[in-house]
């Protein structure tokens, strides 16, 4: 078996409390392993420490104890790892958090441009390439807030793209979408799973899981309390918590 | 029909309210000049503003030749007040602890005391001990000044951009540098641009007191010319009036840019 890519030991996060005296633990003494290729679906009730996780894994939440290792690169306090490491994981948020004062044509192409260095020519081609994959090619010169929520969800997979990334974080990608707009933003994403890109995903789109996934992490209190093949997970869930969940969402 | 109606008459109210002010104020202008027995003589005030030298063409008079001192000293006070406050706004808002307590102390300093007695402080103490013109001293001070002022405005714009626009900056590996300069500072000029005006409409203003250090600006050009020639009133009116001029075409000048760079509609 090849060596995995991202690897996670012992990894504890807490936020302060309401009055900051007690903490309240958002990710609990998680270890993990995930091989390229994988599709990881994270899944479990709201407050979970899902998304919590997921932001350690690219460093935009301090952990307080234990290890990530991206692709040999430790996520530690050295400022030029966590570059490093933000340059081959891209995020796409439930928010979009698009720059709303750049057309789509910059907003995809300014890491490229910046991070890596890449000539206006180079830029440019992979910028209409990565609209033609999400299917907006039209909308190059548009703005962001002219863009419907999938629309714009569509391009922020394409700007996270174009830094040609290892790994793909999708934090809730399709909560903040109008029913009819969830299936084009999946769709983009099932075909960046079938390209064999590794991802790890937090949603709720069981279908998704069952479609695209290959493995299902089940977060509850901070803790990881299923971790399983997809396929498996359907057949027989094993633990309680989960077995609950499904059966109130199934 | 009805509120037709209405609407007519209370815009038949305001006009007459609008009238009535107007009419008081004629009655209360008019009967304080009479008071006053002051003999007005605009006609003496344009050889101050242009002359005609003997060949027949026009130069600047010396109001005009004033009103270039201030443009000037405010033009460059601007330009660093901008930059001071763009670097004490990044200090405030940076972890360093010296970099937030020399920001800290810079802006309790500036914002505590008087304008006035700063600009004595750097043209009578400073400016001797490190030979400076009083030019210098007067773009020195009104730049600190100003820029004080100017720093909390643009601290206030940057700490107003969603978090989340940070943290896509960064996931895209873009440093905190390149994060400021094409995502946060963009959006936050386009936020700060309107209370910016109103900061540099202050400088403007406040350049009047470069006249108290021997700086050849419009108020001093003003004042000398009235202990030539005791046209007080008409040359201080006409001094207000240029000021009004520049300040209120700066900001109808800004309305327009806001008007035409508005991307969110």
């Amino acid at each position: 078996m090849s060596k995995p890519i991202i690897v996670v030991r012992n990894l504890n996060k807490t936020f302060p409390g309401p009055d900051n005296k007690i903490e309240i633990s958002a990710v609990k003494d998680v270890n993990v392993e995930i091989f390229q290729g994988e599709v990881v679906v994270v899944r479990g009730p709201s407050g979970a420490g899902k998304s919590t996780f997921l932001r350690c894994l690219n460093g935009l939440e301090n952990f307080d104890s234990g290890s990530v290792v991206i692709d040999n690169t430790p996520l530690d306090h050295h400022h030029k790892n966590r570059l490093e490491i933000r340059k081959e994981v891209g995020m796409v948020f439930q928010s979009f958090n698009l720059f709303p004062h750049m057309t789509v044509r910059k907003n995809i192409s300014l890491a490229i441009s910046r991070v890596r260095k890449k000539s206006k020519e180079e830029c440019e081609i992979t910028t209409l390439d990565l609209l033609e994959k999400v299917g907006i090619t039209d909308k190059i010169d548009s703005y962001p807030s002219q863009l419907s929520g999938g629309q714009q969800q569509r391009v922020a997979i394409a700007r996270a793209l174009a830094m040609n990334p290892k790994i793909m974080l999708f934090d809730e990608a399709t909560s903040a979408l109008d029913p009819e707009m969830i299936s084009e933003v999946l769709d983009v994403m099932k075909a960046l799973a079938k390209e064999g890109m590794t991802m790890v995903v937090v949603t709720h789109e069981m279908g998704f899981a069952r479609e695209a996934g290959t493995r299902l992490l089940f977060m509850d209190n901070g803790e990881i309390v299923e971790d399983r093949e997809v396929r498996d997970f359907f057949e027989n869930p094993i633990e309680d918590r989960s077995k609950a969940f499904l059966s109130k969402v199934l | 029909m009805n509120i037709m109606f209405v609407v007519r008459k209370t815009s038949l109210i305001e006009s007459l309210k609008y009238l009535l002010f107007l009419g008081v104020m004629t009655v209360l202008i008019s009967l304080s000049i009479g008071k006053m027995e002051y003999n007005w003589q605009w006609y003496r005030i344009w050889r101050y503003i242009v002359t005609s030298s003997s060949d027949g063409s026009l130069a600047f008079g010396p109001l005009l030749k004033g009103l270039a001192v201030t443009i000037k000293i405010s033009v460059i006070s601007l330009f660093f007040a901008f930059i001071i406050g763009i670097i004490t706004a990044l200090f405030r808002l940076s972890t360093s602890f010296a970099a937030k307590f020399i920001a800290r102390v810079y802006l309790e300093l500036i914002r505590n005391t008087p304008l006035l007695i700063q600009l004595f402080v750097i043209y009578f103490v400073i400016s001797p001990v490190f030979n400076i013109s009083p030019f210098v001293s007067a773009v020195l001070s009104l730049s600190l000044f100003e820029g004080a002022y100017a720093s909390e405005i643009i601290r206030g714009g940057i700490i107003s951009i969603p978090k989340g626009q940070w943290e896509s900056a960064y996931s895209l590996g873009l440093n905190t540098l390149d994060t400021y300069r094409f995502v946060v500072i963009p959006q936050t000029m386009r936020q700060i641009l309107p209370p910016l005006t109103g900061q540099a409409v202050s400088l403007i203003k406040d350049s009047a007191l470069v006249s108290t250090i021997a700086i050849y600006d419009l108020t001093m050009a003003g004042q000398a010319i009235i202990s030539e020639t005791f046209l007080t009133f008409e040359i201080w009116l006409t001094v207000a009036a240029i000021y009004l001029i520049m300040t209120v075409s700066i900001s109808s000048f800004v309305h327009y840019l806001e008007k035409r760079n508005n991307y969110s509609e």
